[in-house]
């Protein structure tokens, strides 16, 4: 029993790391309908950037989440305005193939200029957990989830609250309508591309704390956040972290139970089910 | 045209009275191989590309290969597999259909090992592989597969010959290993170990190389509170093992050892404190003993090592220089660049180099000792061969009190 409530707290916390690295994904390709494959090699790039904040400047890796997230929704941003805004609603091949070649160029010159070294993100209190009835909370991956649920409630209020985010909602929803009423298009692109970004560096950050930064660990991070954004729905920044946390309970219990190996079998299986059974809401939202 | 042949001629009637020490320059011979330069596996995979160029250079500006009085030198065909080993496969066909190497190096790992040198059979060129130790490569019966990896299914033979020898002795195990072709090649041998020993295992089970997350099978391990965990798999995986046992604080009572890792300078780099405890089992360390004919000895080889390439050499490294060493020793005892000759004269090699004795077994496998190392103090110290060598630090502290 209490193995059994080990594995739900190991689950739940690592989905929380999962969930916040789909939000970015799901915000993106929610608003600008790009299924953006290079999504964890910019989770890679947060990685770094906190990475070397931390063991070049010393700053503490979660003060550091804010600045890895500005530098990321600069190049976010630029990426859009610059690069990706010559493919905005071109056919979904199109946006597939120039984010996959993005992938492949930035996981390359992050070899290039990082080296292929195997990076932790490794501050003193990493390692460090508590006792709670028998069970045992690490501590990053606890900061990890609570940063993730901060994030997604930020972002959730953002869309919600803001004039901003209603721009952002009403170009996802009806683009002539949000043109009519003064929104201007390119503008919200590039900060809703920035934002993913951003969401994506902070992700980053938190994964070099409680796994390890390579310039590869990029390919298995996409496809992870692909299911997840797909399984809390692109339009909930809330859903995205339900999404995360389910997927993070199937792969603890499946290890478990079944056994690890079976992990990738279970969440993609996931993903199956998920698109033979609501097929209908899925392609409504994207 | 003309005053061109005269001069050739005057050289030919010159040629036979210059004095016999300078040896004719033959054409080069190649080797080639496939391997990982970039991808999941580039950080393991650069110590072959470094190994396998620094003995090719070393050997060369010893004058290269004698073949017969003539002198051939050696040229490395290296080609990026990505990391991939379907792409591999096509490369080392490629290496052998277009580029006509002459012989074949390995890549990086049992998986990528066990693919390629079928290219290498099928084209009965010979490759000597420094890089898949896993038996079942050599448990195919092909004659062009030759190996300088110890077999995997023998890794934790002196690990567990040690652990009977210290107090207190352990008697429940936790194995845990990945699921390819290398680390379910180290579980199966390791359970016979087990087994033999009476070390009882009380969880077994395997992850997936792509995606390791420990959290569950480190839970489970917990609640059954074994006295050693004898874990199997890559580095990558085994630095996330020991920071996620920190992080929900699992230990076992006596000692962890790792088949991979613990020798590499940045495994230690990167774990940093967390390191410490860990034990590793290494069939090379850059020892004085090791005599060579072209290096010297395996410290003086691990300090130029060290300075031409910016880090330090591991066995991977060592290995990867034997496997040239090799080739040079077998065509020269061969005396022709024949491919089935030279691969008959590989079959016998025998001789001393900076890796150790290398010999192989009938299977084409060699067959060498794995010392076991510990992590102290930042050094990798090696700790049992046949006997003790350094005092281990045993049994092993739960983490608040490290």
């Amino acid at each position: 029993m209490l193995l059994l409530g080990q594995i739900l707290v190991n689950g739940v916390l690592l989905g929380g790391l999962y969930g916040l690295m789909a939000l970015g994904m799901g915000l993106v390709w929610g608003v600008l309908n790009i299924v953006n494959l290079a999504h964890g090699a910019l989770i890679m790039l947060g990685g770094y950037c906190v990475y070397f904040l931390y063991t070049g400047a010393g700053v503490d890796p979660f003060a550091a989440l804010p600045l890895a997230m500005a530098a990321m929704f600069c190049f976010g941003y630029a990426l859009q305005t610059f690069l990706l805004s010559l493919i905005i609603r071109s056919a979904m091949l199109n946006t597939l193939l120039i984010t996959f070649g993005l992938d492949v160029m930035l996981t390359f010159l992050a070899q290039l200029f990082f080296s292929a070294d195997l990076r932790t993100i490794n501050p003193p209190y990493a390692g460090d957990n508590f006792d709670v009835l028998g069970l045992t909370i690490p501590v990053a991956p606890l900061a990890a989830f609570v940063v993730a649920l901060l994030l997604a409630g930020a972002l959730s209020t953002v869309l919600e609250r803001t004039r901003t985010g209603r721009a952002i909602r009403a170009t996802a929803q009806n683009l002539t309508a949000a043109r009519l009423h003064g929104v201007n298009p390119r503008r919200i692109y590039a900060l809703t591309f920035g934002a993913g970004a951003a969401l994506a560096g902070a992700a980053g950050g938190l994964y070099g704390m409680v796994s390890q930064i390579t310039p590869y660990v990029g390919v298995t991070l996409t496809a992870k956040s692909f299911v997840i954004a797909i399984l809390g729905g692109l339009d909930r920044p809330l859903g995205v972290i339900v999404g995360g946390v389910a997927l993070g309970v199937a792969e603890a219990a499946t290890a478990l139970y079944l056994d690890p190996t079976y992990t990738n079998v279970i969440s993609f299986g996931l993903l199956v089910v998920l698109l033979v059974t609501r097929p209908a809401q899925l392609f409504e939202r994207a | 045209m003309r005053r061109n042949l005269t001069l050739l001629l005057a050289a030919l009637a010159v040629a036979p009275s210059l004095p016999a020490a300078a040896p004719v320059q033959g054409k080069a011979v190649t080797l080639g191989a496939a391997l990982q330069l970039t991808g999941a596996l580039a950080n393991t995979g650069r110590y072959y590309r470094d190994g396998y160029q620094i003995a090719v250079d070393r050997i060369n500006a010893k004058g290269g290969v004698a073949v017969n009085g003539t002198r051939h030198p050696l040229v490395l065909r290296l080609l990026d597999n990505q990391s991939d080993v379907n792409l591999g496969v096509r490369q080392y066909v490629q290496l052998l259909s277009q580029d006509k190497v002459d012989f074949l190096l390995g890549p990086f790992s049992s998986n990528d090992a066990l693919d390629d040198s079928s290219v290498a059979e099928k084209y009965q060129i010979p490759m000597v592989q420094g890089g898949g130790a896993s038996g079942q490569i050599f448990a195919r019966g092909y004659k062009y597969v030759f190996g300088t990896l110890p077999p995997a299914g023998d890794y934790y033979q002196s690990t567990v010959r040690m652990l009977k020898r210290l107090s207190p002795a352990p008697k429940t195990a936790a194995l845990v290993s990945a699921d390819d072709a290398f680390d379910v090649a180290v579980a199966k041998g390791t359970r016979k170990i087990c087994a033999e020993n009476g070390l009882e295992i009380v969880v077994d089970k395997q992850y997936p190389e792509h995606n390791a997350e420990f959290s569950s099978i480190l839970s489970l391990i917990k609640s059954k509170d074994p006295d050693v965990i004898l874990w199997s798999g890559h580095e990558p995986q085994a630095l996330n093992f020991i920071r996620q046992a920190k992080t929900l604080g699992v230990s076992p009572r006596l000692m962890y050892s790792f088949t991979v890792g613990v020798p590499t300078a940045d495994f230690r780099k990167a774990l940093g404190k967390d390191a410490e405890y860990a034990f590793g089992m290494t069939p090379w360390l850059p020892s004085a003993d090791l005599r060579d004919d072209w290096f010297g000895d395996g410290a003086t080889f691990a300090k130029e090592y060290q300075e031409r390439f910016g880090y330090q050499p591991d066995y991977h490294a060592a290995s990867a220089v034997a496997d040239v060493e090799t080739f040079a020793k077998a065509i020269e005892a061969a005396g022709t660049l024949d491919h089935a000759k030279v691969r008959d004269a590989i079959a016998s090699v025998d001789f001393r180099s900076i890796y150790g004795h290398v010999k192989f077994e009938q299977n084409g496998q060699i067959s060498m000792p794995q010392t076991v190392v510990q992590i102290q103090d930042g050094q990798v110290l090696p700790i049992f061969g046949d006997d003790f060598v350094h005092k281990p630090r045993y049994p092993l502290p739960a983490w608040p009190k490290r």
